[in-house]
C-alpha cells in the first residue's frame, strides 16, 4: 500500500458472447501501491487490438512517471507505438491483414492516478474515447469522463493510434482531469458498453447500478458475469467485451 | 422486430450481387476516358467485396459474418466469381478474401489524420471480371437467385436476412421481372424477409431518383415495376444512407434509377453498410 492512502481494488472481465477469454481484446491494469490504474480497449476492427489494449493498460501503470498530460500521454504513446510496429516487422501478410497492418491498431484509454499528500488525496486521470472513469460518493456521481450519459456513446469513438500519422488529431480529443478524494469515495474505471449501461442504470434504474456496485465490491464474479448476460439479452447492455475495476479508498 | 439480428460468426447473413452483365453494359459511363458500363460497375463490386474483407478481418483472420454469391446475367445466367471461386455458389467471407483472381498492384489516397491525405501503396484484390454480351434475362436471373436463396435459407434459418443487391441498365428481355423478383422478396429467415434492393444505371443526363417512398416518384412503366420489387430500407439501412449524405427517409425503397457513377458506388456502400463490426473513421478513403 502506498503511503497516507489505502485502496480496494476489485476487477471483472467478460468477452463478448460467442467470444473466449483469449478473443477479449478489453485490458485492465493496476498497481495499488502505485495507486495507478489503466483500462483500455482494443477497436475489433484493428490490427493486434488485443495486444496493443493490453500494452497500453500495462506500460501505463507500469511507467516510471505515468503520463497525464497531452504531451506526456503523446510522447509515450509514440514510444508504446514503435514497440508495437516493431513486433510486426519482417511477417509475411496476406494482403487484407497487410492492409490491416497498414493502418495500424487502435484502442481506447482511461487512467487513472490517486496522490496522497499532507492528509489528503487527489487524483488525476485521463481517457481517450469511451473507455470513461466514474467518481462516486454517498450514491452520488462526483466525477465522470470522458463521457458522463449513456446517449454521448457513439460508434466512431476517437481512439488511440499506434499509426504516428494519426496520433496528433487523436490527441486533440484528450480528455483530462482532476479533483479530490475522500474516504469511502470509490472509482469505477470501465470500457464502454459497460459504461453506457452503467450511466443509463444510475439516471434510470439506480437498483440495477447499485446491484452491479455490490457484486463488484463483493468480488462476486460469477454474479457479474450472470448480470451481464441478462442485461445483453434485454438489448439494455450492447453486446461486447466488458472490462471494469473499482477502486475503493479506504481510511488512512 | 425485424432486420435487429446481430450478424455473428454463428449466425452470418448473405449478401449477393446481381449483376446485368447484357450488350448495353458495353456503353459508356462515368467521366473515365473509354470507360464502359461493365468496366465502373466490376470495378465498384471489386471495391466493395474488398471493403467486406476488410471489414471482417481480424488481425490476420477473416471472420465469416457473411456469405457470398455474385451473379451475373446476359448471354447466360451464372455465377460471376473468378478465380478459385468459379464453380462456388455461395462462399464464405473468408474464401472471397483467400481467392480473388488476381491482385493488382496501386496507390490509394488515405487521410493523415491532419486535414490532409496521403497516397499510400495497397493491393487491389479482383474478383469480378467485367462483362457485356448478350440480352437481359432479369427473370432468368432473380430465379436463379431465388434458388441460391432457398438452399442458404435452409441452412441459415436464423438471423439476418440476406441481401440482394441487382444492378442492371435496362429492361429485362425475358419479361415482366414483378413475379420472380416478389418470389425473392418471399423468403427470409426469423428476423425478417429477404432484401432486394436494385439500382438502375444510366448514362444519359436523365433525372435520377434515389431511394422514393412513393411509385408516383417514378418517372415511367419500367422504374414502376423495380420499384415494386425493391425492399423498404430498414432501418440500419436508413442510417447508412443519411450518414452517406444521401436523401432517404422512412419508407424510403432499396432503389435507385437513372444512377450516375455516384449513385453506383453509394448503393454498394449502403448495401454492405451492416457488418459484425462498426467501420470505423479509418477505414474512409
Amino acid at each position: 500500500m502506498s503511503k497516507g492512502c489505502r485502496v480496494e481494488t476489485r476487477h471483472f472481465m467478460l468477452p463478448k458472447e460467442g467470444s473466449t477469454a483469449e478473443e477479449c481484446e478489453d485490458a485492465l491494469a493496476f498497481d495499488a501501491g502505485a495507486l495507478r490504474f489503466a483500462v483500455a480497449d482494443g477497436a475489433t476492427e484493428a490490427f493486434d487490438a488485443r495486444r496493443w489494449a493490453e500494452r497500453l493498460a500495462l506500460e501505463w501503470v507500469g511507467a516510471v512517471r505515468a503520463p497525464l498530460t497531452a504531451r506526456e500521454f503523446g510522447a509515450w504513446l509514440g514510444e508504446q507505438a514503435a514497440w508495437l510496429h516493431a513486433s510486426w516487422e519482417g511477417r509475411t501478410l496476406s494482403w487484407y491483414a497487410e492492409e490491416k497492418r497498414r493502418a495500424g491498431s487502435f484502442a481506447a484509454f482511461a487512467g487513472l492516478r490517486l496522490e496522497a499528500a499532507k492528509g489528503r488525496v487527489g487524483w488525476r486521470a485521463l481517457a481517450l474515447g469511451d473507455s470513461c472513469l466514474v467518481q462516486r460518493r454517498g450514491g452520488e456521481t462526483v466525477a465522470a469522463l470522458p463521457l458522463s450519459n449513456h446517449e454521448e456513446f457513439g460508434s466512431t469513438p476517437p481512439l488511440a493510434p499506434s499509426s504516428e500519422s494519426l496520433r496528433a488529431a487523436a490527441l486533440s480529443r484528450l480528455v483530462e482531469a482532476e479533483g479530490r478524494a475522500e474516504p469511502g469515495d470509490t472509482f469505477l474505471l470501465a470500457t464502454d458498453a459497460l459504461s453506457a449501461w452503467y450511466f443509463e442504470a444510475l439516471a434510470r434504474r439506480p437498483e440495477a447500478a447499485e446491484e452491479f456496485d455490490s457484486l463488484l465490491a463483493a468480488s462476486d464474479n460469477e454474479s457479474l458475469a450472470a448480470l451481464v448476460r441478462r442485461e445483453r439479452a434485454a438489448l439494455r447492455m450492447r453486446d461486447d467485451d466488458v472490462a471494469a475495476l473499482r477502486i475503493r479508498l479506504l481510511p488512512a | 422486430m425485424a432486420y435487429t439480428a446481430q450478424i455473428t460468426r454463428a449466425n452470418p447473413t448473405l449478401i449477393v450481387f446481381l449483376l446485368d452483365q447484357s450488350g448495353s453494359m458495353a456503353d459508356p459511363f462515368g467521366a473515365e476516358q473509354g470507360a464502359r458500363k461493365a468496366d465502373f460497375v466490376a470495378r465498384a463490386v471489386n471495391h466493395a467485396l474488398h471493403d467486406l474483407v476488410i471489414r471482417c478481418t481480424k488481425t490476420e483472420e477473416v471472420r465469416d459474418y457473411y456469405h457470398v454469391a455474385v451473379v451475373g446475367y446476359g448471354r447466360a445466367v451464372g455465377v460471376g466469381l473468378g478465380g478459385a471461386l468459379a464453380g462456388f455458389g455461395v462462399a464464405p467471407v473468408s474464401a472471397v478474401a483467400d481467392n480473388p483472381a488476381r491482385i493488382e498492384s496501386g496507390y490509394r489516397r488515405v487521410p493523415d489524420g491532419a486535414g490532409g491525405f496521403v497516397e499510400m501503396p495497397v493491393r487491389f484484390p479482383v474478383w469480378v471480371h467485367p462483362q457485356a454480351e448478350g440480352g437481359t434475362p432479369m427473370c432468368r436471373a432473380l430465379g436463379h437467385v431465388r434458388e441460391i436463396l432457398e438452399g442458404w435459407l435452409s441452412a441459415h434459418p436464423r438471423g439476418f436476412p440476406p441481401t440482394v443487391l441487382h444492378l442492371t441498365d435496362g429492361e429485362s428481355s425475358d419479361g415482366d421481372p414483378g413475379e420472380a423478383g416478389a418470389a425473392v422478396m418471399s423468403l427470409g429467415t426469423d428476423d425478417g424477409r429477404v432484401l432486394l434492393f436494385n439500382c438502375h444505371v444510366s448514362a444519359s443526363r436523365s433525372r435520377k431518383v434515389e431511394y422514393p417512398s412513393e411509385e408516383s416518384q417514378c418517372p415511367d412503366g419500367f422504374a414502376r415495376s423495380l420499384f415494386r420489387i425493391s425492399s423498404t430500407l430498414p432501418k440500419n439501412f436508413l442510417d447508412a444512407a443519411q450518414q452517406l449524405g444521401v436523401t432517404a427517409a422512412d419508407g424510403s425503397r432499396g432503389f435507385v434509377f437513372n444512377a450516375d457513377p455516384s449513385s453506383v458506388v453509394q448503393f454498394y456502400e449502403i448495401g454492405t453498410s451492416l457488418t459484425g463490426m462498426a467501420p470505423h473513421i479509418w477505414m474512409e478513403e
